[in-house]
């Protein structure tokens, strides 16, 4: 048999986003995935529509409508100007009305894209476009269990219908991905301008998102033949790792299904594998039924809709400034480089802090891109370390943008050193002083009295450990007076103005 | 002009014996025989549409000449917990008990 010469990787993304509204897709019963109802006891989140009943009638909740087209403007879709609901029909015990609500062929997005900065590109300036094919709108179907809660075996299965009918925005890509890396970024960029757009919290364990990687390989082989392997889903993975690890299983796996079978792609050979995170392999899972199987029809009780100019305008002017274009203002305007940008907007709740911070540092009428790169430094560096350190994000660290702004002031009046901004933002964690107080209470200031300055200098000077270095300095080489800094710094507690110390080392070394 | 595809295949016992299965209907091979007579009578009757002039008919996709119904997003009371368990065939409470089934679901 040939051999194979070379494997690419195709992937297209299909992501489910339950929409954070307070009440459902098609009834005012409260919605799991808004934080006001996410820890309602089993099967409480109930009504006729929820549940099917007989003559329950479903209205559209118009929040869900407006939260897929802000999500659609954001991914540079077109908005349906008409679009309607149909019924997908299949029977399963998590499904009360045995449909699901969904849209079949008018999708209220459509035709739009996303730039991702391209992993493999480590200055972080080349961006790789994914086509987004169409987002829809459906509702999510209820919870099935398989065991008692507290884990108790039981031979019959159990289900709780809170969940069911959740608004749920699906969203589907093209075959754009070409790695793992890719389709993980994508990932994580798509949760976070969600999370900026206010249409979901994006918490991963909560279910909030879920993603279907469509995966096949094209294989090169010796004898000159380019295979295409049959198209593997591999259904609800709710973590990045999982979407990480899936997708290298299948193309490691994929070419080695091909040898072994022979099977290439085709029409209807589509198969469908979930993800077993323990063993790190992904298994066959139950033939899907075809799609016309779910015979597909407009749904009777719902009206179609119809999205004007001024509806779709008026949503579309309430996007907020999305995390991408924030980064390359970041770096417009304060001077950040692209990796600090990126770090300061790809969390929303760090941005928030942090444009939080530059407000408070200009208010105290510091020119903006001085404040905008001040308050970087310290929420990039004393605010990421520390975090890193507490496993929590720097805007939780308990210190406030007020606070910040008081250290970011004190730095550039001179007033305190580095070592002493890190003390103090240290301080100012546990405490709600304010920034000069506190640095005035730890004797953090930095001591201008030219006596002392000049005592703590003579006294580095005349230290025989240093001789050589002070003869060094002496014979013209200036450059090693910063050992003799570093020496003052330390007598002085951290309290001496480097600057400063500096000049008065090279004036009495010079006289 | 009236639709020109070609008429689609009569319809076949396992056709609807698929059918069936796809909407969990308990039916006897006496009871196919009866619906697909009944059924390939039904699909005759709308077959005459095709005879119509269909060229500048937009698709019909829902009978009322109204849009647009929606709902301002407030919660409302619904039913309790304890309203499914009396409707539910068999409970685990506060779970509905039904068959054992394998998998995450059928859709979605």
């Amino acid at each position: 048999m040939a051999e194979i010469t070379n494997v690419r990787l195709m992937v297209g993304l299909e992501i489910h986003v339950e929409l954070a509204t307070r009440t459902k897709m098609f009834t005012r019963s409260g919605s799991p995935a808004c934080a006001e109802f996410d820890d309602a006891p089993a099967n409480s989140l109930l009504d006729p529509v929820v549940l099917g009943l007989p003559g329950a009638l479903p209205v559209l909740n118009k929040s869900a409508i407006e939260m897929a087209m802000l999500v659609g403007a954001a991914l540079e879709c077109s908005i349906a100007r008409e679009t309607k609901w149909d019924r997908k029909n299949y029977y399963y015990p998590d499904l009360p009305k045995g449909y699901q609500i969904s849209q079949y062929d008018m999708p209220v997005c459509f035709d739009g894209a996303m730039e991702i900065p391209d992993p493999a590109d480590p200055s972080g300036e080349h961006m790789r476009r994914i086509g987004i094919i169409r987002a829809h709108l459906e509702e999510d179907a209820g919870k099935l269990l398989h065991e008692a809660p507290g884990g108790g075996a039981i031979d019959y299965s159990i289900v709780d219908y809170n969940r069911a009918g959740t608004p749920l925005l699906e969203i589907v890509t093209q075959p754009d991905f070409r790695t793992a890396d890719e389709v993980v970024a994508f990932a994580r960029q798509l949760r976070n301008v969600c999370r900026f757009l206010g249409v979901s919290e994006g918490v991963m364990q909560k279910g909030h998102m879920r993603f279907e990687p469509n995966i096949n390989t094209i294989v090169d082989t010796s004898d000159g033949r380019e295979i295409r392997t049959p198209i593997v889903e591999i259904k609800n993975l709710n973590s990045f790792r999982a979407v990480q690890r899936a997708i290298e299983y299948e193309y490691a796996h994929q070419p080695k299904r091909w040898q072994k079978d022979g099977v290439e792609m085709a029409s209807g050979r589509k198969t469908t594998r979930g993800w077993d995170d323990v063993k790190g392999v992904t298994v066959m899972q139950r033939e899907k039924e075809e799609a016309h199987d779910y015979r597909y029809m407009p749904d009777p009780d719902l009206l179609p809709l119809v999205i004007d100019d001024a509806w779709r305008e008026s949503v579309v002017s309430r996007l907020p400034e999305l995390p991408h274009a924030r980064a390359k203002r970041y770096e417009h305007d304060y001077g950040l480089s692209a990796k600090e940008a990126s770090a300061l907007t790809d969390e929303r709740d760090l941005c928030f802090y942090y444009e939080a911070c530059v407000e408070c540092v200009g208010a105290q009428g510091v020119q903006a891109d001085v404040a905008g790169k001040q308050a970087a430094n310290v929420v990039l560096q004393a605010g990421a370390k520390r975090a890193n350190e507490r496993g929590v994000g720097a805007w939780e660290l308990g210190i406030s943008p007020q606070q910040i702004a008081g250290i970011i002031k004190l730095r550039l009046g001179d007033e305190i050193g580095s070592s002493a901004a890190d003390a103090l933002f240290e301080a100012l964690c546990e405490s709600d002083e304010e920034a000069a107080a506190a640095a005035q209470r730890l004797n953090l200031l930095q001591v201008k009295d030219e006596g002392q300055l000049a005592a703590w200098c003579q006294a580095v000077i005349d230290d025989p450990a240093n001789a050589k270095v002070v003869e060094d300095v002496r014979g013209g080489k200036e450059a090693a007076v910063g050992r003799l800094v570093g020496g003052v710094m330390k007598v002085s507690g951290g309290k001496a103005d480097a600057k400063a110390v500096k000049e008065k080392l090279i004036e009495l070394l010079k006289a | 002009m009236a639709d020109t595809t070609p008429a689609p295949e009569p319809l076949s016992e396992d056709v609807v014996r698929k059918v069936a299965h796809l909407s969990r209907l308990a039916i006897s091979d006496d009871e196919i025989r009866t619906q697909t007579t009944r059924l390939a009578a039904v699909l005759g009757y709308i077959e005459r549409l095709r005879e119509l002039d269909l060229e500048d008919v937009e698709p019909l996709n829902n009978p009322m000449d109204a849009t647009n119904r929606v709902d301002d997003d407030t919660p409302r009371e619904g039913l309790t917990t304890e309203d499914l368990m009396k409707m539910a065939p068999g409970s685990h409470p506060p779970f509905v008990k039904v068959p054992k089934v394998l998998g995450d679901g059928g859709g979605a």
